[in-house]
C-alpha cells in the first residue's frame, strides 16, 4: 500500500513539476506555431520541388524541409510519403521526408530543447537531417529499378504552385520569435530591469506548503513547483476550460470565450516570463528582459494576425487547438507514467547497461526505442528520465532517433506503402544509423572535436551523392543505347 | 442522389469535415449517400497530399482543409 502511494506520489510530483516549469513557456508557442504550419503554409509551395523532374540536390533538401513544416501530424505524413514515393521525386526522398519529420517538427525541437537542453535538439536535427539523407540516397542506390519504373508515369500532383501571403509568414517568424525569447536562457533575456514588492503576506507560507506536497531530492535531479509554477498551473487550467467553449467551434466564427481564452493564453506566458520570488512578508516580482522580449513579440503576432483573412485566422486556431486536444492529455498521462516509473527503475541498472559510450550501450538503446512505442513526444521525457538516472548522452541519442522512426505502427505505415522488403532495408538502417548516431554524439559529449566528425559525416553523404549521381547518368543513358 | 466520401484515418479533422458537409447537403435539400473512407491505400487512390479530402460523386473537391459550409454547399450543386 505504501509502495503504491510513493509510485503515485511521484508521478503527481513529476506532472506537477513538468506543468509548472516546462510545458508552459516552449509548448504553448509550439502548438500556435504547429497549427499556423498546418493552416497557412500552402503545401504546394514547397511540394512543387519533389516532383519527378526535380534534381536530386533540390528534392533531398525539400523533402527535409516538408519533414519539418508541412507534417505536423499523421494526416499529413503518410498521404504526403505515398504521394512523394508514387508520384512524384521517389524513395530517397520520400524516405528523408519520413526520417526527419518526427525530429525536425517544431514541437518536437521546442520540447527536447527545453527539457533535454539546446544541444541535444541541435544534435537531434543535425543528425537526423544528415542521416535521413544518407538513408534517403542509399535506398535510393539499392533501389533504383523501382524509380525508374515509376518514371514512366506523368504526376499532376507536384505540379501546382502557391506561396506563402506576407501576414501569414509574419506570423509564423513572430511566433518562431516568442518561442526564442520564451525559451532563450541568455543574458539580455534573463536580466532583471526592475523589481517590485506586492504585500502578499501567504506567499511565503503557500510556498511551504507546495514544497510539503510535492517534495523532491534534488540530487536525483527531481524539481519541485515553486509559487510561480502555481500560479502557472493555475492559469493553464483556466485556460483549459476556456477554450473548450471559445475554439471548438471556432471554424464558424469567434466569440467571447475565444478571446478570453486567448487573452488568458497571452497571461500566461507574460507571467511564466516573470520571476516570482516569495519572500517574508510578501512577493517580489522582477520584470526581467524576457517579460519585455515577450511582450514585444506577442504584440508583433498580433500586429500581423489582424492582417490575416478571416478563413486563415480561424484555420489557424483550429488546429492549434486540434494539436492541443491531441497531443496535451497523452503528454499529461505519459510524464505521469514516467514519474511513476522512475520510483522504481535503479540508476545502477542504467549505469551498468548504458553508462558509457559502447556500441553494445547504443545497440540496446536502439532495441529498447524500437520495442517501447510512446505516443508523439513523450519519448522526451522518457529520455529525460534516463539522463537523470546516468544513461550517457550517446546512447540516449541513439534511442531518440530510434524510438519515433521505429515503432510498430510506423513500420506498419510503412510497409502498407512500398513493401516489406523496401521496409525490412529501412528498418536495419535506421537501427544502424541512429547506433552510428549514438557513437559520434558520445564521442564529442566525451571530448572528441568537432571538426573531424564534420568531415568525416560531410565525406560520406558526398560520396552517396556522388555514387547516385553516377548510377543516375547510367540509368538514363542505357534506354538510348 | 449523390455520393459523398470523407477520406481520412479517423482523425478529428475528418469528423468535422463530415459534420461540415452534411449540414451543407441539409442546407442545400440534396439527398446524399455519406462514405468514411479510412483504408489508407483506398485514400491514396485519390490524389491527395494531405487528409482530409472530401470526394463528391467520385472527384476530389478539397483535401488538407476544412471547407466552410458554403463552399461545399457550391460543390453539391
Amino acid at each position: 500500500m505504501e509502495w503504491m502511494l510513493r509510485l503515485i506520489e511521484g508521478g503527481a510530483g513529476s506532472l506537477a513539476a513538468y506543468l509548472a516549469a516546462h510545458v508552459l513557456l516552449c509548448l504553448l508557442p509550439a502548438f500556435f506555431i504547429a497549427g499556423a504550419m498546418a493552416a497557412l503554409i500552402p503545401k504546394a509551395s514547397i511540394t512543387r520541388w519533389l516532383g519527378r523532374a526535380t534534381p536530386a540536390y533540390v528534392s533531398y533538401p525539400a523533402a527535409a524541409a516538408a519533414g519539418s513544416l508541412l507534417a505536423v501530424c499523421s494526416c499529413t505524413i503518410v498521404p504526403l510519403f505515398a504521394g512523394i514515393y508514387r508520384k512524384g521525386a521517389g524513395i530517397g526522398p520520400a524516405i528523408t521526408f519520413l526520417f526527419f519529420a518526427p525530429a525536425g517538427n517544431i514541437m518536437a525541437l521546442a520540447y527536447t530543447g527545453s527539457i533535454l537542453g539546446p544541444e541535444f535538439a541541435v544534435a537531434r536535427v543535425v543528425m537526423c537531417l544528415l542521416f535521413g539523407i544518407g538513408i534517403g540516397l542509399l535506398m535510393a542506390l539499392i533501389f533504383w529499378r523501382d524509380d525508374a519504373s515509376h518514371d514512366a508515369q506523368t504526376d499532376t500532383l507536384f505540379a501546382e504552385q502557391a506561396r506563402i501571403a506576407p501576414a501569414a509568414l509574419g506570423v509564423l517568424l513572430s511566433l518562431v520569435a516568442l518561442l526564442i525569447a520564451g525559451t532563450l536562457k541568455l543574458w539580455p533575456l534573463t536580466a532583471t530591469v526592475a523589481t517590485v514588492q506586492l504585500p502578499i503576506p501567504w506567499a511565503e507560507a503557500w510556498q511551504a506548503t507546495l514544497f510539503h506536497w510535492v517534495p523532491f531530492d534534488a540530487a536525483k535531479g527531481e524539481e519541485g513547483v515553486s509559487f510561480q509554477g502555481s500560479v502557472l498551473i493555475g492559469l493553464l487550467l483556466l485556460i483549459a476550460a476556456t477554450a473548450w467553449r471559445g475554439l471548438e467551434n471556432i471554424i464558424e466564427g469567434a466569440n467571447r470565450w475565444t478571446w478570453l481564452a486567448l487573452g488568458l493564453a497571452a497571461s500566461t506566458l507574460l507571467v511564466a516570463a516573470l520571476r516570482l520570488t516569495p519572500q517574508p512578508g510578501g512577493l517580489e516580482v522582477a520584470l526581467t528582459g524576457r517579460f519585455l522580449a515577450v511582450g514585444l513579440t506577442l504584440g508583433a503576432v498580433w500586429h500581423f494576425a489582424r492582417r490575416l483573412p478571416a478563413d486563415d485566422w480561424r484555420a489557424w486556431l483550429w488546429e492549434a487547438w486540434r494539436f492541443v486536444k491531441q497531443i496535451f492529455v497523452l503528454l499529461v498521462v505519459g510524464v505521469f507514467i514516467v514519474g511513476m516509473v522512475r520510483q522504481v527503475i535503479r540508476p545502477e541498472w542504467i549505469e551498468s547497461l548504458a553508462g558509457s559510450n559502447t556500441v553494445l550501450a547504443n545497440a540496446v538503446a536502439v532495441g529498447f526505442g524500437v520495442f517501447m512505442y510512446f505516443p508523439t513526444l513523450v519519448e522526451v521525457p522518457v529520455a529525460r528520465m534516463f539522463l537523470d538516472l546516468g544513461m550517457h548522452p550517446g546512447p540516449l541519442l541513439a534511442y531518440l532517433m530510434a524510438d519515433p522512426e521505429l515503432s510498430l505502427q510506423s513500420m506498419l505505415m510503412v510497409a502498407a506503402v512500398i513493401g516489406r522488403t523496401k521496409t525490412a532495408a529501412y528498418v536495419g538502417m535506421v537501427a544502424l544509423f541512429s547506433i552510428c548516431a549514438g557513437l559520434v554524439y558520445g564521442a564529442w559529449v566525451d571530448g572528441l572535436g568537432s571538426v573531424p566528425l564534420a568531415g568525416a559525416l560531410g565525406t560520406l553523404l558526398l560520396a552517396l551523392a556522388v555514387a547516385l549521381a553516377w548510377l543516375r547518368r547510367r540509368q538514363r543513358a542505357e534506354p538510348a543505347a | 442522389m449523390l455520393t459523398i466520401k470523407i477520406l481520412g484515418s479517423g482523425c478529428a479533422n475528418c469528423k468535422k469535415l463530415e459534420a461540415v458537409a452534411r449540414e451543407a447537403a441539409d442546407n442545400a435539400h440534396v439527398q446524399a449517400d455519406f462514405v468514411k473512407v479510412t483504408d489508407m491505400k483506398e485514400i491514396l487512390a485519390f490524389d491527395l497530399l494531405s487528409t482530409p479530402g472530401l470526394v463528391i460523386n467520385d472527384k476530389l473537391v478539397s483535401s488538407g482543409r476544412i471547407p466552410t459550409v458554403a463552399e461545399v454547399q457550391k460543390w453539391l450543386v
